[in-house]
């Protein structure tokens, strides 16, 4: 199995599994386009520093031998169910500003997988709490005039019960 | 050097574009060069910083999402580098367009084959870096459902065909048509030129309703109706010019060679979609508009056994629809022919009593063997032609020169002929061999109308056979039986089948009647018994007939004669035994030769045993004494004493003349034979001959009651039926045995009607009486 490097955006060079890296849609494309014998040179990663890149590389090792996801992009199980699975449950206990940086990373890169289970995580996070403690867990500020927010609150009746 | 592509300001469309168009003209024009990994993760992170740029720089999409002041959701940028990329490619386009003026021709072709596959090529590499755009804006657009909004590879695709594609595709489809052409003249061209701009062509085809999926139209509107009328002209000029200049058959050959040529066209360098109509198109022009022609030629093929031509023709009209009509006519119409040709002079050469059933078999299936083959061969057994066949050879079995002589003559012939098969005989035929004539007489059975004849005449000759015991094989005759079962059904073999029966019962019979004489009688009369076997025939079965003259059974067998009645009846009361005596036959030893010290033996019939036994008393006596011993009638004792005559064991006197009255017969003494066995029972010629008759007399009998118990049988589960229904389900009925005529079914209803089995109602209606 051929091994190729990739350069996060802090110059750090992270040797990893071709099959491994190609989870990444960006990564497998562009290995196809530009071809040719590229396994002494790194591929820049101009968006993502090395922390990150770690841990999408990681998750990326867990995953390498997963079916491709169904062609059937809007798929119902995908949009419905916000189970996640055991390990990558694990895998998304970090803190708050991680996990934002693994969501951007994985839409930067073109992995789906992992970008839906970062955004079921946050979902998850959201459900069943109320604005505030909406607020509170992102460190959002209010910024809601009381009129708007009771004219949200008459138009969203409908979805309270 | 930096390790990092260097990406332009994420805010800044037009510095972002500038760098895009860079990288994007560089792949349009210099890919060859290669890309390097840098290059390409900069634009891919140049498109992804763009779109996910925070600051909404420019407003003319994002305006939309903003209504009285609340947030519908996120926006999604992008707009700016789509419309972008449509000038740039329309630009570049624009630029091919004005280059495909200098060429023609191949070099057109050469061009825009060139240019569509770098253009392709580009669109695909420009379709992966722009692959957030499509992830997220253009998916957006087109899930909000506008128009004319496709992913970047389709939008390539989509400005080729509005920005080049229609103006040039006239003059690169000229391109096209004149290499086929080319070709078609017998010149070598590089068919894979034509082949990619098929697949261009093909390519373009976008569906209206989404752009994911792929319609030929493009292709159906600017190739393949082009390339059809092409096509179309090409082969009419040719076909004309070749057809006035050549013979059919030569014609048919270029024909042939023509559509298998095309077809191969399409196999190797056009799309299989052409492959139905081009074969049309091909097939009206070379076939359909020449088939009078190929029509008229047919009869001479047939005429002269061209069977590669016929087959040929065959094909090229089994292209087209009632291309093959004419030619079943005229094929039905040649084979009956043929068939009345070769019957006819079988006919001519032998005398109509001398015609051998085997001759006449063979003619018939000799043609039956040559048109059959050809079908084969040549029709490839076409279910149209194989029913032509058939309907002529139906024809010629049953209506020909020999038939005329003698209805249902046919049948006769060929169960006389299967009769001939199954006796044995010098020349027994193998057993494979007797098998397949068993099968060769079955096919032309296949065609007999009358077969109920046939069934009369085999069932007679069987029991002749089995009577005789002269059968060749119980194999054989079981196998025939079967073939017969299998194509007339049960009913039609029954009887056969018990004949068959009766034999073996007769054979358990007279084992179990030597035991009972063991067990009944003396020592003595053990003796002197006659040594006897017997067969005793259900009379409903076999076609067999009593004598029809009195005759006094000689002493010496009236002990047998009683004895065996005894036994029987004790056996079977109630039964009724009719003695076939003219059926019998005997062996006599005869020692009164004075040649021989060995006695001869004399194997002769009942009735010639009766008369021989009578030489044991005087050597010499008067015809009329021998007439009142015997009591014999004329018709069975002289042709008896003519045989004995003629064999010279009895003599005549006076010398010479005729048996009958008046002379007078002595025991020849003098009696010589070369062999010790002497076969003097003889059928009589005269005998035969009105069998066959008395045969033909009880065939319309029989017909008349099995019309008679159809129209029965019809009625009882009717109840009340017109007359003329009534007529067509007898005839629907009876069908697989004979072919009724009318008039003799109106005369069974009327017998019927006056037995009051039928009633007559009003309005031509028949009911039924129970």
């Amino acid at each position: 199995m051929s091994t190729i490097k990739l350069l996060s955006s802090d110059n750090a060079e992270l040797a990893v599994d071709k099959e491994v890296a190609e989870r990444s849609i960006l990564i497998k494309n562009m290995l196809e386009d530009v071809g040719g014998d590229m396994s002494d040179q790194a591929i820049p990663i101009p968006n993502v520093n090395e922390a990150v890149l770690r841990k999408v590389i990681e998750w990326c090792e867990h995953h390498k031998s997963d079916p491709p996801p169904p062609a059937d992009e809007d798929s119902d199980s995908r949009k419905k169910s916000t189970d996640i699975e055991e390990w990558d449950q694990k895998f998304m206990q970090v803190d708050q500003e991680m996990l934002f940086e693994i969501i951007l990373a994985a839409n930067y890169l073109d992995i789906k997988p992992l970008l839906d289970v970062g955004c079921k995580t946050v979902a998850n996070m959201i459900k069943g709490k109320s604005p505030e403690e909406i607020r509170k867990t992102f460190n959002i500020q209010n910024d809601f005039t009381p009129e708007e927010e009771d004219q949200i609150r008459r138009e969203n009746e409908w979805a309270e019960e | 050097m930096p390790l990092h592509p260097q990406t332009p300001n994420r805010e800044d469309l037009h510095q972002t574009w500038s760098y895009l168009e860079t990288g994007i003209s560089k792949i349009m024009n210099d890919l060859q060069q290669g890309m390097d990994m840098k290059a390409y993760m900069g634009i891919y992170t140049a498109v992804h910083n763009f779109c996910t740029s925070q600051k909404a720089v420019n407003s003319s999409s994002t305006s939309l999402h903003h209504q009285g002041g609340v947030h519908r959701g996120a926006h999604l940028l992008g707009e700016d580098l789509y419309n972008n990329l449509i000038k740039y490619l329309s630009a570049h386009l624009a630029d091919l367009k004005e280059q495909s003026g200098q060429y023609a021709d191949e070099a057109l072709l050469g061009f825009y084959i060139r240019e569509w596959d770098r253009y392709t090529t580009a669109a695909k590499y420009i379709n992966h870096l722009f692959r957030y755009l499509n992830r997220h804006w253009v998916k957006r657009e087109m899930d909000e459902g506008k128009k004319n909004i496709y992913d970047v590879y389709t939008l390539h695709l989509v400005r080729w065909k509005i920005d080049l594609f229609d103006s040039v595709q006239k003059t690169v489809m000229e391109g096209v048509l004149k290499l086929v052409e080319k070709q078609r003249n017998g010149e070598t061209i590089e068919t894979a030129m034509v082949k990619s701009i098929v697949d261009s062509f093909v390519s373009l085809g976008l569906d209206e309703n989404d752009s994911s999926k792929s319609t030929l139209e493009v292709y159906r509107e600017y190739f393949e109706k082009p390339f059809l009328d092409k096509t179309n002209n090409y082969y009419q000029l040719e076909s004309k010019q070749f057809v006035a200049e050549n013979s059919v058959v030569e014609y048919m050959k270029k024909a042939e060679t023509r559509l298998s040529e095309e077809e191969g066209r399409v196999h190797v360098y056009l799309h299989p979609d052409i492959m139905v109509p081009l074969m049309k198109t091909c097939q009206r022009v070379l076939i359909q508009e020449h088939k009078t022609l190929l029509h008229d030629e047919f009869q001479v093929l047939l005429n002269n056994d061209r069977q590669d031509d016929l087959k040929r023709m065959y094909n090229l009209l089994s292209r087209i629809t009632d291309g093959l009509e004419p030619l079943r006519t005229k094929f039905e119409a040649h084979v009956r022919k043929a068939g009345l040709e070769a019957i006819e002079k079988v006919a001519n050469e032998n005398a109509d009593d001398n015609l051998e059933p085997k001759v006449y078999v063979d003619a018939l299936l000799e043609v039956h063997e040559k048109y059959s083959s050809l079908v084969k061969i040549a029709f490839k057994e076409d279910t149209e032609f194989v029913r032509s066949l058939d309907n002529a050879c139906r024809e010629f079995v049953n209506r020909n020169k020999v038939c005329k002589a003698a209805s249902s003559k046919s049948p006769e012939l060929l169960a006389k002929y299967a009769d001939s098969l199954l006796k044995k005989s010098a020349k027994a035929a193998e057993e494979a061999d007797l098998e397949s004539k068993l099968d060769s007489i079955m096919t032309v059975f296949k065609y007999v109308e009358d077969k109920d004849v046939f069934q009369k005449f085999y069932s007679r000759m069987l029991a002749k056979r089995l009577v005789h015991a002269t059968s060749a094989s119980d194999d054989a005759e079981t196998s025939m039986i079967g073939k017969l079962k299998d194509a007339c059904g049960f009913e039609y073999t029954n009887k056969l089948q018990r004949m068959f029966q009766d034999m073996q019962i007769s054979k358990d019979l007279n084992d179990s009647y030597k035991e009972w004489m063991n067990n009944t009688l003396d020592e003595e009369s053990l003796k002197t018994a006659v040594d006897f076997s017997i067969q005793v025939l259900g009379t409903s079965f076999w076609p067999l007939t009593p004598p029809n003259t009195p005759f006094n059974i000689p002493q010496v067998i009236t002990k047998t004669y009683d004895r065996f009645q005894t036994f029987y009846f004790q056996k079977h009361s109630g039964r009724k035994l009719n003695w076939l005596w003219h059926l019998c036959k005997g062996d006599v030893k005869a020692t009164f030769a004075k040649s021989s010290k060995v006695p001869f033996t004399f194997h002769v019939s009942t009735y010639q045993m009766a008369i021989l036994l009578m030489f044991n008393d005087a050597t010499s006596y008067p015809y009329d004494n021998i007439e009142a011993t015997t009591g014999l009638s004329k018709d069975y004792l002289d042709p008896s004493l003519g045989v004995f005559i003629k064999a010279k064991v009895l003599n005549i006197e006076p010398a010479g003349s005729k048996v009958g009255p008046g002379t007078t017969l002595t025991l020849n003494t003098d009696f010589k034979s070369k062999k010790i066995r002497v076969n003097l029972n003889m059928a009589v010629r005269a005998e035969q001959k009105q069998e066959t008759e008395d045969t033909h007399k009880t065939i319309e009998e029989d017909r008349k009651l099995l019309m008679q118990s159809a129209i029965v049988r019809i009625m009882k589960s009717r109840k009340v039926l017109k007359h003329a229904v009534l007529v067509s389900e007898t005839i629907a009925q009876i069908k697989t045995r004979f072919t009724p005529k009318v008039p003799d079914i109106k005369k069974c209803i009327d017998i019927l009607l006056e037995k009051e089995y039928l009633e007559r109602l009003d309005g031509e209606r028949l009911g039924y009486l129970a």
